[in-house]
């Protein structure tokens, strides 16, 4: 162990039920700075912090703290040893004030409340976090969610910081924070791990970056001897760079158009924007958060309503139409596949089978009016196999399926509905870049039959890579469109910031 | 009864056939600056109805029907009419049709530069907006509307009138039959390539209707959605046509049509050039009438009005959707594009309102 190492692992292995989730990784991390941690979904990156942390037991191997070997027996023992973890999915009690979350564990004898809100208030002022203390966690969103577990960590006073995806969920702007957040962390001599799927960030960030693959250790560099392509070649052990964020240049020829969207409001989030959708092409549409992209297609596809005075028209294959339910919206052939996976996309503790068939069932497309359990199987089996699931069966859960599979069985169920549009609203948030490519292949794919497809994206090159023209969104309108030829980076954003 | 409550619903919650809404230029039809960039042809007044005629180009202006063959400096009279000329139409064996409003239908002879009448009974001539012709004995006439004159199109617009037809004229008997009735104002029409329909813009829906010519089907809508007034179609040699809209929509006059007493009141007591319609050409008077109001785009806070007028034309493929288009914007000067004919590399096009003669070049787009 290097002088300035303050945690190191030694030929860690964890498995579970005789397979190795980790296998003899060996990984360090120096005082004071941000190490990155990459890999595919399935890579090991979770359960080798989680062992870290002590939320996880190692099989086998040594893990030293400054120079000490430690077995934690759960996570309260590391964070007494100054390592904190925050994790993906949000550990806050809901039913608690963003405050009362904020002091869990570290409460005094005698409480008084209305200190707590006020030193909590202090504290978030701090980190330049706009967090109501006095809220319950309940009613924040997800970003909000994840800055109050973030300034737990920070408030605990942990020498050690795990963040795991931590700014999936966050606006640019809140992002921009964090980022200056975790430098002023490592200036207090804070060391970090971070793991992250947007390899931009960990390039941005990061001191030193390792990579996982498969449960094993491929690679630990200075961030500075690294690139994109190589990190994505450690990663998948193929290079994809290219083939995932090239720079479309020539588009599909118009078609028919599908969807004609008029003077279309909705509150302030939507107002007054037009645009059109043609069949047998791929419409990117780009926007900052707050742009309306979202609410936009959430209208179109029934899931929330337009202003009921003057809230302009849509017309389907030439048809107007006014959605008042989503189900109204896929019987017409309108699928909507959701940014927020987890919470709107799939029936988390159901097989692949049933999340595709109760789709079959709200479209009218199940074979009779009985429901088989063969007919559930044989759907699920047929998407696995026609969008490439890795799954053991029809039969898997989603909730054991990593996030690239179950983002392919969300868009599974809404192909089984046989659409003539797909909206894609972040459809590769949070998924590996191995899935990516299966991701942008089947969208791709979708548009060469003849679908007209909307993807709306944050990630630029994504939008570039896979757009045959694209719309710019901003204060609730769209604002701009550029051709695949004439689009770039900077003109693209140029118009959505001014 | 469900009809009418929906209606009073709809026009009080602006939904529906009260909605306000503007169709987007987008994706084929996304402006640019094609229209203003083509090649000058000629300056000449109000032209419109061009024609194919062997090597020459036909086109009218007022009541003189003009002739070029190459050199567009130097336009040939080929007849002068009694009235402004309406519509014209060539047929396969040569023979070209000319309406106007005082004779009606005229047959050409271009070799003796002579015009024959043909007395058709019934089809009011007065409202002829498109003809073409379907075989050499047959002739498809578009009456845009049998309440007003073609003149009066834009009190037609205002009043949504549903007063047009399209007819069908054989020339060996004179004799005139309705195919098509309560149309919007149909101002265009295209025979396509099975002989046995046509492709007919329904300007006022802002939509072409695929009409059956042996009437056993009822109109079929194929375009929707158009964010201009569609009028004359012509022949694209890629397969498909091209669409001429000779105005452009607005909310402003949107709302207006849908505002009884304000929109009568205006006809009554405004001239016409100042009514808030949309018109061939504009910027003329500082009195026209504008929608005032300001964005903010790209930073920068600017003053906004929608144009009166537009020059637009849109390339459509085989299953008539919109491929391509050409554009004279707000600050351009060749609105009112009318009609339009592929000669040579190009398409020449009619700028009615900004009284000139275009080429668009076709290298790509077309």
């Amino acid at each position: 162990m290097a002088s300035s190492d303050i945690l190191e692992l030694r030929q860690v292995t964890k498995e579970y039920l005789g397979t190795a989730a980790v296998k003899d990784v060996d990984f360090s991390l120096r005082k004071g700075e941000i190490h990155a941690v990459l890999g595919e979904n399935g890579a090991g990156k979770s359960t080798l912090t989680k062992m870290i942390a002590g939320a996880v037991a190692p099989t086998s191997g040594e893990i030293l703290l400054e120079g000490k070997a430690i077995r934690f027996a759960n996570p309260a023992e590391a964070l007494d040893k100054g390592i904190a973890m925050v994790f993906q999915e949000t550990s806050l009690i809901p039913t608690l004030t963003v405050a009362q979350n904020l002091y869990l564990g570290k409460e005094r004898l005698l409480n008084r409340l209305r200190g707590v809100y006020i030193s909590a208030q202090q504290f978030f002022q701090s980190l330049n976090f706009d967090v109501d203390p006095t809220a319950l966690v309940s009613s924040l969103g997800a970003a909000k969610k994840q800055m109050v577990e973030i300034a737990r960590a920070v408030h605990f006073d942990a020498r050690i910081i795990i963040f795991d995806e931590p700014t999936a969920s966050l606006t640019p702007e809140e992002k921009y924070y964090f980022f200056a957040l975790l430098r002023r962390l490592k200036q207090r001599g804070v060391s970090i791990i971070f793991i992250s799927h947007a390899l931009e960030e960990a390039l941005d960030v990061s001191d030193r970056i390792t990579v996982l693959r498969d449960g094993q250790h491929v690679i630990t560099a200075d961030t500075k001897e690294l690139d994109r392509d190589k990190i994505i070649r450690a990663m998948v052990g193929r290079t994809l760079s290219s083939d995932l964020y090239g720079h479309r240049q020539s588009a599909r020829p118009y078609r028919r158009k599908v969807l004609s969207v008029e003077n279309l409001t909705m509150g302030r989030m939507v107002r007054s924007t037009s645009f059109s959708i043609y069949a047998g092409q791929i419409t990117g549409i780009f926007g900052l958060v707050g742009s309306g992209r979202t609410e936009t297609a959430k209208v179109v596809a029934g899931v929330l309503k337009r202003d009921l005075f003057h809230g302009g028209r849509i017309e389907f294959e030439g048809v107007p139409v006014r959605f008042r339910t989503p189900r109204e919206a896929v019987r017409r052939g309108i699928a909507y596949v959701t940014e927020d996976r987890k919470l709107e996309g799939f029936f988390e503790t159901m097989t692949i089978g049933e999340n595709i068939f109760v789709n079959l069932l709200g479209a009218d497309k199940n074979k009779t009016e009985i429901i088989r359990k063969s007919d559930i199987i044989e759907a699920g089996r047929t998407w696995i196999e026609a969008l490439k699931v890795r799954a053991i069966g029809a039969n898997a859960r989603v909730i054991e399926l990593s996030g690239g599979n179950q983002q392919k069985v969300v868009i599974a169920r809404s192909l089984a509905q046989v659409p003539k549009l797909v909206i894609f609203d972040e459809p590769t948030r949070g998924v590996d870049v191995g899935a990516i490519a299966d991701l942008h292949q089947i969208i791709n794919e979708l548009a060469d039959s003849g679908i007209a497809v909307v993807v709306i994206s944050s990630y630029l090159p994504e939008i570039l890579s896979l757009s045959d023209r694209i719309l710019v969104a901003r204060q609730g309108r769209i604002v701009e469109e550029f051709s695949a030829g004439e689009a770039d980076e900077e003109r693209i954003m140029y118009a959505a910031v001014h | 009864m469900a009809n009418v409550f929906t209606l009073a619903a709809d026009r009080f919650l602006g939904r529906g056939e009260a909605s306000v809404a503007i169709p987007p230029m987008d994706g084929a039809l996304k402006p640019n600056s094609a229209v203003d960039k083509a090649e000058h042809l000629l300056a000449i007044a109000r032209p419109d109805n061009l024609l194919r005629a062997g090597n020459s180009v036909l086109f009218s202006s007022g009541r003189k029907l003009l002739a070029v063959s190459g050199n567009w400096s130097r336009p040939e009279p080929v007849v002068e009419c009694e009235a402004e000329i309406l519509a014209t139409a060539s047929g396969p064996d040569g023979s070209i049709a000319v309406f106007d409003e005082v004779r009606g239908l005229s047959l050409l002879d271009i070799s003796k530069r002579s015009m024959v009448r043909r007395n058709i009974a019934r089809l009011p001539f007065a409202s002829v907006t498109a003809a073409t012709f379907r075989d050499a004995d047959t002739l498809l006439v578009c009456i845009g509307s049998t309440r007003n004159s073609v003149t009066e199109w834009q009190r037609d617009l205002l009043d949504s009138e549903v007063a047009g037809s399209v007819w069908s004229v054989d020339l060996r008997t004179s004799e005139a039959k309705p195919i098509a009735q309560d149309l919007s104002y149909p101002a265009g029409c295209i025979v396509l390539a099975d002989g046995k329909s046509a492709l007919v813009s329904e300007s006022w829906k802002n939509r072409l209707v695929l009409l059956d010519l042996d009437q056993k089907k009822a109109p079929v809508p194929v375009l929707t959605a158009l964010p201009g007034y569609p009028g004359r179609l012509s022949p694209r040699a890629r397969g498909g046509a091209w669409l001429s809209l000779f105005a452009p929509r607005n909310q402003l006059v949107e709302f207006v049509r849908r505002e009884r007493t304000y929109r009568r009141a205006m006809m009554a007591e405004v001239p016409k050039e100042f009514w808030v319609a949309p018109a061939l050409s504009s910027g003329a008077s500082f009195s026209e009438p504008m929608q005032g109001g300001a964005l903010i785009q790209m930073g920068i806070l600017k003053p906004w009005a929608p144009t009166r007028s537009y020059g637009l034309v849109v390339a459509l493929d085989d299953h008539h959707s919109p491929v391509a288009s050409f554009h004279s914007r707000t600050g351009g000067s060749r609105h009112g594009l009318t009609s339009t004919v592929e000669y040579g590399s190009g398409l020449v096009v009619a700028s009615k309102g900004g009284d000139e003669i275009i080429s668009i070049a076709l290298s790509d787009g077309g």
